[in-house]
């Protein structure tokens, strides 16, 4: 058994056990020092993932387990997003309840999108979804006290359970039908499926989970309930982890397993990515608060990637890479900020964000950084994202005119969620009434978060090159004719 | 006659229909959860008729894992229905009305 594969999963789930442990001998007052450990821990396994000792390309657990590259690439954005989710909560310490395991549970989620990137079989891909899920039950309410947080978990709770009944549905008629279920076995056999409506229906079930996890239309009704009641930082995961999870998922199903099927698909694609990114828009534009504006601009982006996943050709999805990339960190800058204001204040509505130019220069630079860069303003790394997702799409336009009318389509999106991403950096410099006059001071852990953002929004958007290659070279193993052809052999021989 | 593996998908699909529309009509979270666990199971019995007819164990291996996730879900869903309702004194869906813009 070649499980050496696993050792970036293992040493995160042992950092969680290890939390879990020390939870129970440390103060109540010194718990905040579990985070740091953790995220010295994450950063040690990082070196080891992105280091000389990470686990060769291969396939593990009878194939079921895939280490190639666009495996690394998710796991490199899940581990720094977790890294960064925790720094920042340590400013919101206070008011979680049982923060240790608070840490604990954002580290076993992090092991669930580990796997999500690695599976390479429905079964662990279920499963490990659900070990994100469920997680994510959990940290959703985490403020029991609070009935917005406990009432945001139920929904979340609900609409979760839907969509896991959905797939799983979805993955038993694509057993049925494909008698099998691994990634490199379905594709090798996807012609002749094609033809099954069986395993047609059931991939449309599966695709009805990962939609929720996306929040793609039409199963995006929980997003604004759910990110306007979490904690922040929880929140922060939530549209990073959990929707980089999905995507992951998305890109390698269809681009690596049925790419037959969802070229054919491509209008239907295509149909779901324009509404989602128009409903995010025109909805957010009403929004006061904050967290909930920042669920519709999740579902708006959501939009924006469909769009890459629907173009089907190398560019679209070396760029969707790129975006979920860019994304995790401008969408961690815009929380962090996020979390520092709601840690000290009630609310997340814009008052509570009003004058803030005033009150913390640094926190306002950042949020507008992050919020500029989300809106897709040049030269920050939003901008570039957007522009080589559009790109690809149209190099679709030639031979299909629905392309056209979609990047029209996801064009005034773009400018609708303008108006209401300016809308809070004019809350923050420009405020109608000065509710708030007292000063808001970042924790040194939030401030190094922020920094490190901000150095990568800005450094993407400047020298987009570098991380360019790095996307192309992760999406170049899931070509259709490689993919079996290069990784189903190993297993073999390692048995 | 002896049941083929066409009467056993009929089954779950008529189980996972009637799981569904539980959980869109019914107004009670713990109902609309327990109609929740009833889709998990439709597939569970489609899962095992596959198996059974195709000859393919994994199926059945798959059973375990939804079983398994199924009861941790449980677990965490219950406690947080437990805690809504300590908070709010109701476990009824149209209660569900403090996040609102």
């Amino acid at each position: 058994m070649n499980s050496s594969l696993l050792v970036i999963e293992f040493l995160v789930a042992l950092l969680g056990l290890g939390v879990l442990l020390a939870d129970l001998w440390i103060a109540p007052s010194a718990r905040r020092t579990l985070a740091y450990v953790a995220t010295t821990g994450l950063l040690l396994v990082f070196t080891i993932h992105a280091g000389a000792l990470a686990p060769a390309d291969g396939t593990a657990f009878g194939g079921m387990f895939l280490v190639d590259g666009l495996a690394n690439f998710f796991k490199s954005i899940f581990l720094v997003a977790a890294m960064v989710v925790l720094m920042v909560s340590t400013r919101f310490a206070d008011r979680l309840n049982g923060y240790g395991e608070f840490v604990a549970l954002i580290l076993f989620a992090t092991v669930g999108m580990l796997l999500t990137a690695s599976a390479n079989d429905f079964i662990l891909m279920f499963v490990s979804l659900e070990l994100i899920t469920v997680t994510f039950y959990i940290l959703v309410s985490f403020q029991r006290n609070r009935l917005s947080s406990v009432e945001a978990g139920v929904k979340y709770l609900i609409f979760g359970a839907l969509a896991a009944a959905f797939m799983v549905f979805g993955i038993t008629l694509i057993f049925g039908s494909a008698n099998s279920t691994n990634f490199f076995e379905i594709a090798a056999k996807q012609g002749e499926l094609a033809k099954s409506p069986v395993f047609l229906i059931g991939l449309l079930l599966t695709f009805v989970g990962l939609g929720f996890k996306i929040s793609a239309f039409p199963f995006q009704m929980w997003t604004p309930d759910v990110y306007q009641g979490a904690p922040a930082p929880v929140t922060a995961f939530l549209a990073t982890g959990s929707k980089a999870a999905g995507f992951v998922l998305i890109l390698r199903l269809a681009y690596g397993v049925v790419p037959e099927l969802s070229a054919k698909w491509s209008h239907l694609l295509l149909g779901f990515a324009v509404i989602t990114a128009l409903y995010g828009s025109f909805c957010g534009l009403a929004q006061r608060s904050v967290k909930r504006l920042m669920g519709y601009s999740s579902i708006s982006n959501a939009g924006f990637l469909l769009l890459g996943i629907a173009a089907a050709n190398d560019t679209g999805s070396s760029a969707v890479a790129f975006f979920l990339a860019a994304y995790v960190f401008t969408t961690l800058l815009v929380f962090a900020g996020v979390t520092v204001v709601t840690a000290d204040g009630e609310t997340d509505d814009f008052s509570a964000f009003g004058g803030l130019g005033q009150r913390s220069p640094f926190l306002a630079a950042g949020l507008t950084i992050g919020l500029v860069s989300l809106a897709g303003v040049p030269p920050l790394a939003g901008f570039f994202a957007k522009f080589w997702l559009f790109k690809a799409a149209a190099l679709r336009v030639a031979d299909d005119r629905w392309f056209l009318v979609a990047i029209l389509a996801a064009c005034v999106a773009v400018v609708i969620s303008f108006y209401y991403y300016f809308g809070i950096i004019r809350a923050m410099y420009w405020p109608r009434h000065t509710a708030e006059s007292t000063p808001v001071e970042p924790s040194i852990p939030v401030r190094l978060a922020m920094v490190t953002c901000i150095a990568a929004v800005i450094l993407m958007g400047v020298f987009p090159g570098g991380l360019v290659s790095v996307a192309r070279q992760a999406v170049a193993g899931l070509g259709p004719a490689t993919a079996p052809a290069a990784h189903a052999a190993p297993p073999v021989a390692a048995h | 006659m002896t049941p083929g593996l066409n009467h056993y998908l009929v089954v779950s699909a008529l189980l996972f229909c009637l799981g569904l529309f539980g959980v869109l009509a019914r107004r009670n979270l713990i109902v609309i959860y327990m109609c929740l666990e009833l889709m998990l199971n439709a597939a569970n019995l489609a899962l095992v008729a596959f198996s059974r007819f195709n000859a393919n164990l994994n199926g059945q291996v798959m059973v375990f894992f939804i079983i398994t996730v199924a009861a941790a879900e449980v677990a965490v869903g219950l406690a947080l229905i437990v805690a809504l309702y300590r908070k709010r004194q109701t476990a009824h869906v149209e209660d569900l009305t403090s996040l609102r813009f």
